[in-house]
């Protein structure tokens, strides 16, 4: 193999995340579904022709960490059978690993000069995917076939043409096949985007030379986390967190668990005291646990690292989950809510392991989804309508040395994910806002606190509608906090119709009514330390931005604080801080 | 008639004068932050100078017009330096500006989560909500609770807010609840900078208009008095020419608009860069253009396609959104002070650290020790130890070579070696940061002449051209000073925005006359004002326009004057689905197409600048020979004997092979070994592959 000097691999190195930041912008600027236009939710990366990871700069977890098990299937799949033009789609769990079926990938092999040498993957979550209801995370499906139209991987391209009776095939079997449509295209223009991209950079280097820089990349990186990870204690760490029920089995917490060994420079991820794989729609494929694992302990890795991850960050560590665990389900369960509950929680207890571990850069649990689909028929244009939303997500949870952030949300996907603006939405759905700002004394408190949670209210301008709470979680479990910092507030959901007010559950189907009003009051982050060490200086700011309560800063923070003086009662402090 | 142009930096204030004759002359003084109106006046004192004259006489020249940039308010909003903001918002949504769509911690990837997080330029406590609402349709469902305004008013006033800002939802489309509020609010708080919504940014999406307003709110008051000083200071000297402020839409304004709309002087130094970029490239007969701006901490970089200079609405300044549109001019942190260092995976990284002005590189010798950019330039021969800034300055290479072995060791490569890695390192980021611009815009690079400016441009510029396979630079006599040299060439005018917002099947083609009969008739008054007659305004429209679904829109500018009917209207959907397809390689032609904004730029008509031409050389470009000395080109080969000549002596039609150095007082060429440099009748430095 070549050797490469520093300059042509850091040159080579930056154009491979370049890449991926090009098609991720071709998505942006494109794509008509909501999902993925302004929240986000899409993955694109580049693998090599034997399935290594090359490069994963943005995306989330679930989607394409575990890119690697999806492409070696496409791989023995096509073994013989690939050619360039080709645009393989995949969206099974069971053949292909897909973490759940609206989660569409489309992948294309990269020749050069006939030889087979990469692979790119962009997946994105579609506005639909067939099955009994809109959006995907609907609980009671029968099995996984009642989820929707599972794709196993099959050409809908051969030379750069489309196969249109499959592709009709397809779109005949989604609602909104336009649309669907739209997003297909933007995501086949982004495959084909990273294929000239590559091409160019093989032309301008030769192959040697690149291929010599992805093997480089990959030792330098594996060098780099074997290093931080030897200084962290060998030991064993445990960490657990739950998600509130299977939406089929109601009310009875699913649990994740994980053991952290430590052992020299490696990490083993043990998931076999996790609960069994459910009857509901919360199970997670073996590789969306490998894929949060691996998000997890990337998360205490250096920094510097961050968009850099690639098959290296991955040979020190190992993830283990003996097959028909929640973690790691097999056909023909119900994968549904999955990336949500069961995938957040596969994330938290990873954290709150690694917090152990490494105490110094304790990561909490962010305010829990609490997401729905509302399906139902626009008046205005009497045309059929599916939205959701991160909206009303709390905050992210406190770190070690900082309090949690209040605007961002969804800590699969580290904050990526972006909200919406009341005028969009109201011109778009016929949904009227009523009220969307923090709550007092929403977030988890600790030495550093998290981010708020939310007041989010809206009412039902158009006519019967359903909703499902599949993307919902945390109103009876918590994340966890750190080092003695509170576990993420509990979400609430509530239904006004007049003058009545019910309850509105997560991992549910519910229906509405005109004139309906939906109210979420939502948890914020987790809290990192105890909360009676906070600065009483920082407490008064939040007292006075009515982010705490006087009376909880006294009672949680032992702060005594007068509101008019706005000032922090010292001796009664003091007092209160000895007990 | 004289033009003059001053461009107040954050270490010095440029000021170039255009005389009668065509001819050029810059002048220099330190800014003054305390007062930016002193270094203003010291630079002007210097230029009246310089042609003989007293200031006051100076300017009392009825006809003379000075364009005036200022990275005044960018400062401030970059500094925290701004006034205390009270924000009035719809009852329910006074934490918008917090939530701010989600966005993190915005130049921070994902993976770091230890960063602060946002602190909102108004705290939550000086956020008050207002009961009021406007429905989208425009509708007004709650009307305005005057009693809550007048209690939110007095609660301002006792916490000595010095500017407020008044943020309902859908002012845009209707503005009535947020008007009275700010009328309520301009009558009890006298003294106080007060501004809404609807007046700063009238198009929807609530987030970016109330960000921009606050951050409008936030600079109002500074801004105002620098304005008001520069006026009073102007009239006691003698001023009888006219003052336009420079903002950073890329055109100029006068100065009582920009202290209404403040917001609109952020950005203002390199929203001018690009109008000077348009004037160079007419001498190579181009108006496809990659205007660059190498500084001493940063890279600005404008992709200009037949002559437009594009704009964005996505501008973050530090950690604020200016969702108003300013020219498009994205910058990375690499500049001639960007510092080298290795990262935890062993690479060679340059910038975004910069040893910026002071201490600046270690060759300065002031005290700096990381190796910077500069340092590898010198060390590489390219940079003159004796001549730099003129000779103004020495420059030290053995503490340049001592910093560069910081990072030199680790590598395992000899100094020589890590200089020109850092060298090549900073030229591929500039390079990166052009590709992803032309491909967000979906152009081949290579279509494009570099138009490179910037103390430290002319050293890198003919070695990016060389990596992206740029085939024309140009490089301008007044690289040095290159934003103060586009602020000769700008336009008069403003943009204008108001919110359609309806798919094509219900379009409302009265209303969309009469929203664009609206932004005309009041750019005429705009411009009128400033005493330019009717027939030399120039209104061009434009549409946002989208698919029914998606979620950002495609300027279509193919939109004609004068009555949209419904063959006009059908014009304009052609012309959005091949813009589209142009951008993002597809079109959807039985799609239905949804029109979002409205806007109309005003702008006074105007002949190019006049540039007087050079004499033609009758020498050959030996005889301007200054030098030559070692520079490394290709570590391989090792240092090789470089020819060096003086810039002062070169004239029109001169001709150099590179690999040379064009040494000029305050710049440095570089001509690489595949170019070669002519330089032309206005003095530009023309590269040319060959």
């Amino acid at each position: 193999m070549a050797q490469v000097d520093p300059l042509t691999l850091s040159t080579v190195w930056h154009s491979f995340q370049n890449i991926c930041k090009e098609m991720r912008h071709v998505l942006d600027r494109t794509c008509q579904n909501y999902l993925i236009a302004q929240l986000h939710d899409l993955s694109v990366g580049i693998w090599d022709a034997k399935g290594r990871t090359v490069s994963i700069p943005i995306g989330l977890s679930v989607q394409y960490m575990g890119g690697k098990l999806a492409v070696e299937y496409v791989l023995e799949k096509f073994k013989g059978n690939l050619n360039p033009g080709d645009v393989i789609l995949v969206n099974d769990p069971y053949h292909g690993y897909c973490c759940h079926l609206p989660d569409w990938g489309f992948y294309r092999p990269i020749f050069y000069q006939g030889e087979l040498l990469f692979w790119t993957l962009c997946r994105a979550h579609q506005m639909d995917t067939g099955g009994a209801f809109p959006g995907g995370y609907f609980p009671n499906g029968y099995d996984i076939h009642a989820e929707g139209l599972a794709i196993p991987g099959i050409k809908v391209m051969e030379a750069d043409r489309e196969r249109e009776d499959v592709m009709e095939l397809i779109l005949n079997n989604v609602r909104w096949p336009q649309g669907t449509r739209i997003d297909n295209y933007a995501q086949i223009a982004a495959v084909r985007l990273c294929e000239q991209r590559i091409v160019a950079l093989l032309d301008k280097y030769g192959k040697q030379t690149v291929l010599a820089c992805v093997e480089e990349m990959m030792n330098r990186t594996e060098r780099a986390v074997r290093t931080t990870i030897a200084k962290i204690p060998d030991g064993t760490y445990f960490g657990e967190a739950a998600t509130d029920d299977d939406g089929t089995e109601l009310d009875v917490p699913v649990w994740v668990r994980v053991e952290v060994c430590v052992k020299d420079d490696t990490l083993t991820f043990d998931f076999s005291k996790s609960d069994k794989q459910r009857k509901g729609f919360v199970n997670s494929i073996y590789n969306s646990t490998y894929a949060n694992a691996l998000m997890g302990a990337f998360m205490f890795m250096d920094p510097d690292l961050g968009e850099f991850h690639n098959e290296g960050s991955i040979r020190p560590i190992t993830v283990v989950a003996p097959p028909g665990l929640v973690v790691s389900a097999q056909y023909p369960a119900t994968v549904g809510a999955s990336p949500v509950s069961v995938g957040s929680q596969t994330l938290q207890a990873v954290m709150s392991a690694m917090s152990k571990a490494m105490p110094d850069h304790a990561i909490t649990s962010w305010g829990m989804r609490n997401g729905h689909y509302i399906f139902g028929i626009d008046p205005r244009s009497a045309e059929r309508y599916v939205t959701t939303t991160f909206d009303m997500d709390g905050g992210t949870g406190a770190v070690s040395g900082y309090d949690g952030h209040e605007g961002p949300c969804g800590m699969g996907s580290l904050g990526t994910v972006n909200k919406g603006n009341v005028e969009e939405l109201e011109m778009r759905f016929p949904w009227t806002y009523k009220r969307w700002e923090f709550v007092a004394d929403s977030a988890g408190s600790g030495k550093w606190r998290g981010g708020c949670g939310m007041h989010w209210e809206v009412r039902n301008d158009g006519g019967e509608a359903g909703v499902a709470t599949g993307s919902s979680d945390g109103e009876i479990v918590r994340g966890p906090g750190a080092l003695g910092g509170e576990p993420t507030r509990n979400n609430r959901g509530f239904l006004i119709r007049e003058a009545e007010q019910s309850v509105v559950r997560g991992h549910r189907l519910y229906q509405l009514k005109p004139g309906d009003t939906l109210l979420k009051l939502t948890g914020g982050g987790a809290g990192v330390g105890n909360p009676a060490e906070r600065d009483p200086q920082d407490v008064l700011w939040d007292v006075l931005n009515e982010y705490v309560s006087v009376e909880k800063a006294r009672e949680i923070y032992s702060v005594a604080i007068d509101p008019l003086a706005r000032r922090v009662i010292e001796d009664e402090t003091r007092r209160l801080r000895s007990r | 008639m004289k033009r003059v142009t001053i461009d107040v930096g954050g270490t010095f204030t440029d000021c170039l004068v255009l005389d009668e004759g065509g001819d050029i002359h810059a002048f220099k003084s330190p800014t003054t932050p305390d007062d930016p109106t002193v270094g203003f006046t010291d630079v002007l004192d210097k230029a009246a100078h310089h042609f003989g004259l007293k200031l006051p006489q100076f300017l009392s020249d009825p006809g003379l017009l000075i364009a005036h940039g200022t990275t005044l308010s960018t400062n401030a909003l970059l500094t925290g330096k701004i006034a205390k903001v009270g924000l009035l918002a719809t009852e329910g949504f006074r934490d918008t500006l917090q939530i701010r769509r989600g966005y993190k911690n915005v130049n921070t990837t994902r993976f770091n989560l230890f960063v602060p997080p946002y602190r909102p330029l108004v705290p939550r406590y000086l956020r008050l909500g207002i009961r009021e609402r406007t429905h989208y349709t425009g509708e007004v469902s709650i009307p305005l609770h005057e009693e809550d305004v007048l209690r939110a008013v007095s609660r301002l006033k006792d916490e000595k807010v010095e500017a407020v800002a008044v943020c309902f939802l859908h002012s845009y489309l209707n503005p009535l609840n947020e008007r009275r509020a700010l009328e309520i609010c301009r009558a009890e708080l006298k003294g106080a900078y007060v501004t809404a919504s609807h007046e700063v940014l009238p198009v929807f999406r609530e987030f970016e208009r109330f960000s921009t307003t606050v951050v409008s709110a936030a600079v109002g008051p500074i801004t105002e008095k620098y304005l008001k000083t520069l006026r009073s200071k102007l009239g006691d000297l003698n001023f009888k020419g006219t003052l336009y402020m420079v903002q950073g839409g890329g055109m100029v304004q006068s100065v009582e608009e920009s202290a209404r709309r403040a917001v609109s002087l952020i950005c203002s130094g390199p929203a001018a860069a690009p109008s000077g970029a348009i004037r160079l490239g007419q001498s190579i007969d181009t108006d496809n253009l990659f205007s660059v701006d190498m500084g001493g901490t940063s890279y600005d970089v404008c992709l200009i396609r037949n002559g437009v200079i594009p704009t964005t609405d996505m501008n973050w300044v530090g950690e604020e959104l200016v969702a108003m549109k300013l020219v498009d001019v994205p910058s990375v942190g690499a500049g001639g002070g960007s510092i080298a260092w290795i990262n935890s995976l062993g690479l060679i990284e340059v910038g975004p650290q910069s040893a910026g002005a002071d201490p600046g590189p270690a060759c300065y010798g002031r005290g700096g020790s990381e190796p910077a950019t500069t340092d590898a330039d010198l060390v590489l021969g390219f940079l003159p130890a004796d001549y730099f800034l003129g000779g103004e300055m020495v420059l030290s290479e053995d503490l340049a070579r001592k910093a560069i072995g910081k990072v030199a060791e680790p590598l395992g490569l000899d100094i020589p070696t890590a200089a020109y890695t850092i060298f090549t390192t900073v030229n591929s980021v500039m390079a990166d940061k052009m590709t992803e611009i032309s491909t967000k815009r979906g152009y081949d690079i290579r279509d494009f002449a570099l138009v490179v400016g910037g103390g430290a441009g002319p050293l890198h510029g003919g070695h990016v051209a060389e990596l992206l396979g740029i085939p024309k630079v140009i490089i301008p006599r007044f690289a040095a000073t290159y934003s103060a040299f586009g602020m000769l060439n700008m336009e008069v005018g403003r943009d204008f925005a108001r919110s359609i917002i309806s798919r094509r099947s219900l379009i409302d083609l009265a209303r969309v006359n009469r929203l664009f009969d609206e932004m005309e008739h009041e750019g005429r008054q705009v411009l009128g004002e400033l005493g330019i007659a009717a027939e030399g305004i120039v209104l061009k429209r434009s549409i946002e326009m989208r698919y029914v679904g998606q979620f950002h829109e495609v300027l279509v500018t193919d939109v004609p004057l004068g009555h949209i009917g419904a063959e006009e209207l059908e014009s304009i959907v052609q012309a959005f689905h091949r813009r589209h397809k142009e951008l993002y390689t597809f079109e959807m032609p039985g799609r239905e197409v949804e029109f979002l904004n409205a806007c109309v730029k005003a702008t006074a008509r105007r002949e190019a600048l006049p540039l007087a031409k050079l004499a033609r050389a009758t020498n050959g470009a030996d005889a301007c020979l200054k030098r030559r000395r070692p520079m490394l080109w290709d570590p391989a080969v090792g240092y090789e004997d470089t020819a060096v000549y003086d810039g002062e002596r070169l004239g029109a039609g001169h001709r150099i092979s590179g690999p040379a150095v064009i040494e000029e007082r305050a710049t440095t060429v570089v001509v690489p070994a595949a170019y070669e440099c002519s330089v032309d009748d206005v003095k530009n430095y023309i590269l040319n592959r060959r």
